[in-house]
């Protein structure tokens, strides 16, 4: 699924953002990314991505290894990735609908298609009801469902979100943070990268990898890791 | 290919002026191309008319014998460059004279001697009509004692063949210097559609679109803009003609074919813009 071995991410101006980092996020599997800001998210981030490549170690997504893959594969990676950032990044002057149904456009999917999936994946995270509305007529917590409803409806395996929770106040976070886990129990990976520690109290269960200074300092699953 | 038709116009709408300038300057660049063409096309069918009748005359001595003149035909006969070979005898000359002047008929009838040479007329295969060709053969034949002179249509067939020449490499520097500022245009055009779409196309990226499926649009785009500008330049260009036929003499056109390869250039100028200045933006992508 996701797995890093041995990580390490050398910025020129900056140094190391991560050093010797190494984890596997199995099939299925929730786990938090936590730690204060500078610790190394954001970079663990767009490896996952592959919008940037390690300095040292390998970091394997799906089929897809950093140090083989190639520019024109990345496209493919990410229709296998659902991606949500903090700042929701949707398209102002489309409505939620139209929003979702343009990840499946630019993917090539077939018309008929979109017009099924589309308003199916809007109920699953519960906006049936404001498929035309604009992301300005929304508030902060349902931009933010358009955001998860796109990165899912091309299917992924991986859910992840990048500080999904950073724009909204505790108690709408709560509501993404609950979207987030009925995703997982659905069968879906999620790599759920927060600084918020209070939000990881609220799904106990959960795998946590803590980074700081670029490092893991703590991984609940490392007992059971391989 | 709904995004791509969609998302085709968006420059149009966005910025008509810029939009209208690339149109303009490729149609420009066609149009100047498109004249100095025609310049070519007409010196071409003159030159293929002249090239019919381009022949070697060879004047002969007033002394010349029957057997001289027949050993020549023989020998020049065989030259490969040669199709076919004609005596002109001086009564024959005469004779001709009198009949393609005829208005000055009275010059001629009370003539003592005939003053005309008798000559050998030379047409050359069409392979060798060219004047470097030509000018070889004249050599040749002149070596000859009994030829008085040599004479073939030389010095203003090399004037129309620098003429054509010249038609076409202003044709190309100039319609060259057009498709240029076409290409800064439709670059500039794109950079700002790049710009205000910005954050589209990193949501595009992140949500996996190829820089590919990015692209079309623009290159749709261009190639719209090229293909317009085309048809404004052959409109220019009809109109040009007219004028000139009108005012000056017959003259040809272009072929339906070869109008429909300038619509093609035009609509690949536009692409290959487009293409060009997007590159810069795709290694982003």
């Amino acid at each position: 699924m996701v797995r890093f071995e041995n990580v390490s991410k050398e910025y020129p101006k900056t140094g190391f953002a991560l050093r010797d980092v190494s984890f596997h996020v199995r099939r299925g599997e929730f786990a938090f990314v936590t730690g204060p800001s500078g610790a190394g998210k954001t970079t663990l981030v767009k490896l996952v991505t592959m919008e940037e490549r390690p300095t040292r170690g390998t970091v394997r997504v799906s089929g897809f290894s950093s140090d083989r893959v190639r520019r024109r594969d990345i496209p493919m990676l990410r229709r296998r990735l659902g991606i949500v950032f903090q700042d929701f990044r949707l398209l102002r002057n489309r409505t939620a609908y139209e929003n979702v149904a343009f990840t499946m456009e630019v993917t090539g999917a077939h018309p008929e298609e979109i017009d099924r999936t589309v308003p199916r994946t809007l109920a699953t995270v519960g906006l049936g009801g404001k498929a035309d509305h604009l992301p300005a007529e929304l508030s902060g917590g349902e931009q933010q469902r358009v955001a998860i409803a796109r990165a899912l409806v091309n299917d992924p395996f991986l859910l992840l979100a990048d500080e999904p929770t950073g724009n909204l106040d505790p108690r709408v976070s709560l509501d993404i943070l609950r979207v987030c886990k009925d995703i997982n129990l659905r069968g879906m990976a999620v790599l759920f990268v927060t600084h918020d520690r209070a939000l990881l109290e609220h799904h106990p269960e959960a795998r946590v990898l803590e980074l700081d200074d670029g490092a893991i300092v703590r991984d609940t699953a490392a007992d059971s890791a391989a | 290919m709904r995004y791509t038709a969609r998302e085709a116009f968006f420059a149009f709408r966005r910025s008509p002026l810029l939009t209208g300038l690339s149109i303009v300057t490729i149609a420009f660049a066609l149009y100047t191309l498109g004249v100095f063409g025609l310049v070519w096309l007409n010196i071409e069918r003159v030159l293929e008319g002249a090239e019919e009748r381009v022949e070697v005359v060879a004047y002969l001595r007033d002394d010349t014998t029957a057997e001289e003149s027949g050993a020549l035909m023989r020998e020049v006969a065989a030259y490969p460059e040669v199709d076919s070979i004609r005596y002109v005898s001086r009564e024959d000359a005469l004779a001709r004279v009198r009949e393609e002047f005829q208005e000055y008929e009275e010059l001629y009838e009370d003539l003592d001697t005939n003053p005309l040479p008798a000559s050998l007329e030379i047409a050359l295969e069409p392979g060798f009509r060219r004047s470097a060709l030509v000018q070889d053969v004249a050599a040749r034949i002149s070596r000859f004692p009994f030829v008085e002179e040599v004479r073939f249509g030389e010095e203003w067939v090399r004037k129309l063949n620098f003429l054509q020449d010249m038609s076409l490499f202003l044709g190309l520097v100039m319609g060259g210097i057009f498709a240029f500022v076409a290409f800064v245009a439709i670059g500039a055009t794109i950079n700002l559609v790049v710009l205000a779409r910005e954050d589209e196309f990193a949501i595009m990226k992140m949500v996996g679109a190829t820089p590919g499926f990015i692209a079309r649009p623009f290159v749709l785009e261009g190639f719209t803009k090229g293909v317009i500008g085309a048809l404004v330049a052959l409109a220019l260009l009809v109109a040009t003609f007219s004028v000139l036929e009108r005012r000056v003499l017959t003259l040809e056109f272009y072929s339906p074919t070869e109008i429909a390869i300038g619509v093609a250039l035009g609509g690949v100028l536009g692409s290959l813009a487009s293409i060009l200045s997007l590159r810069r933006h795709i290694s982003r992508w």
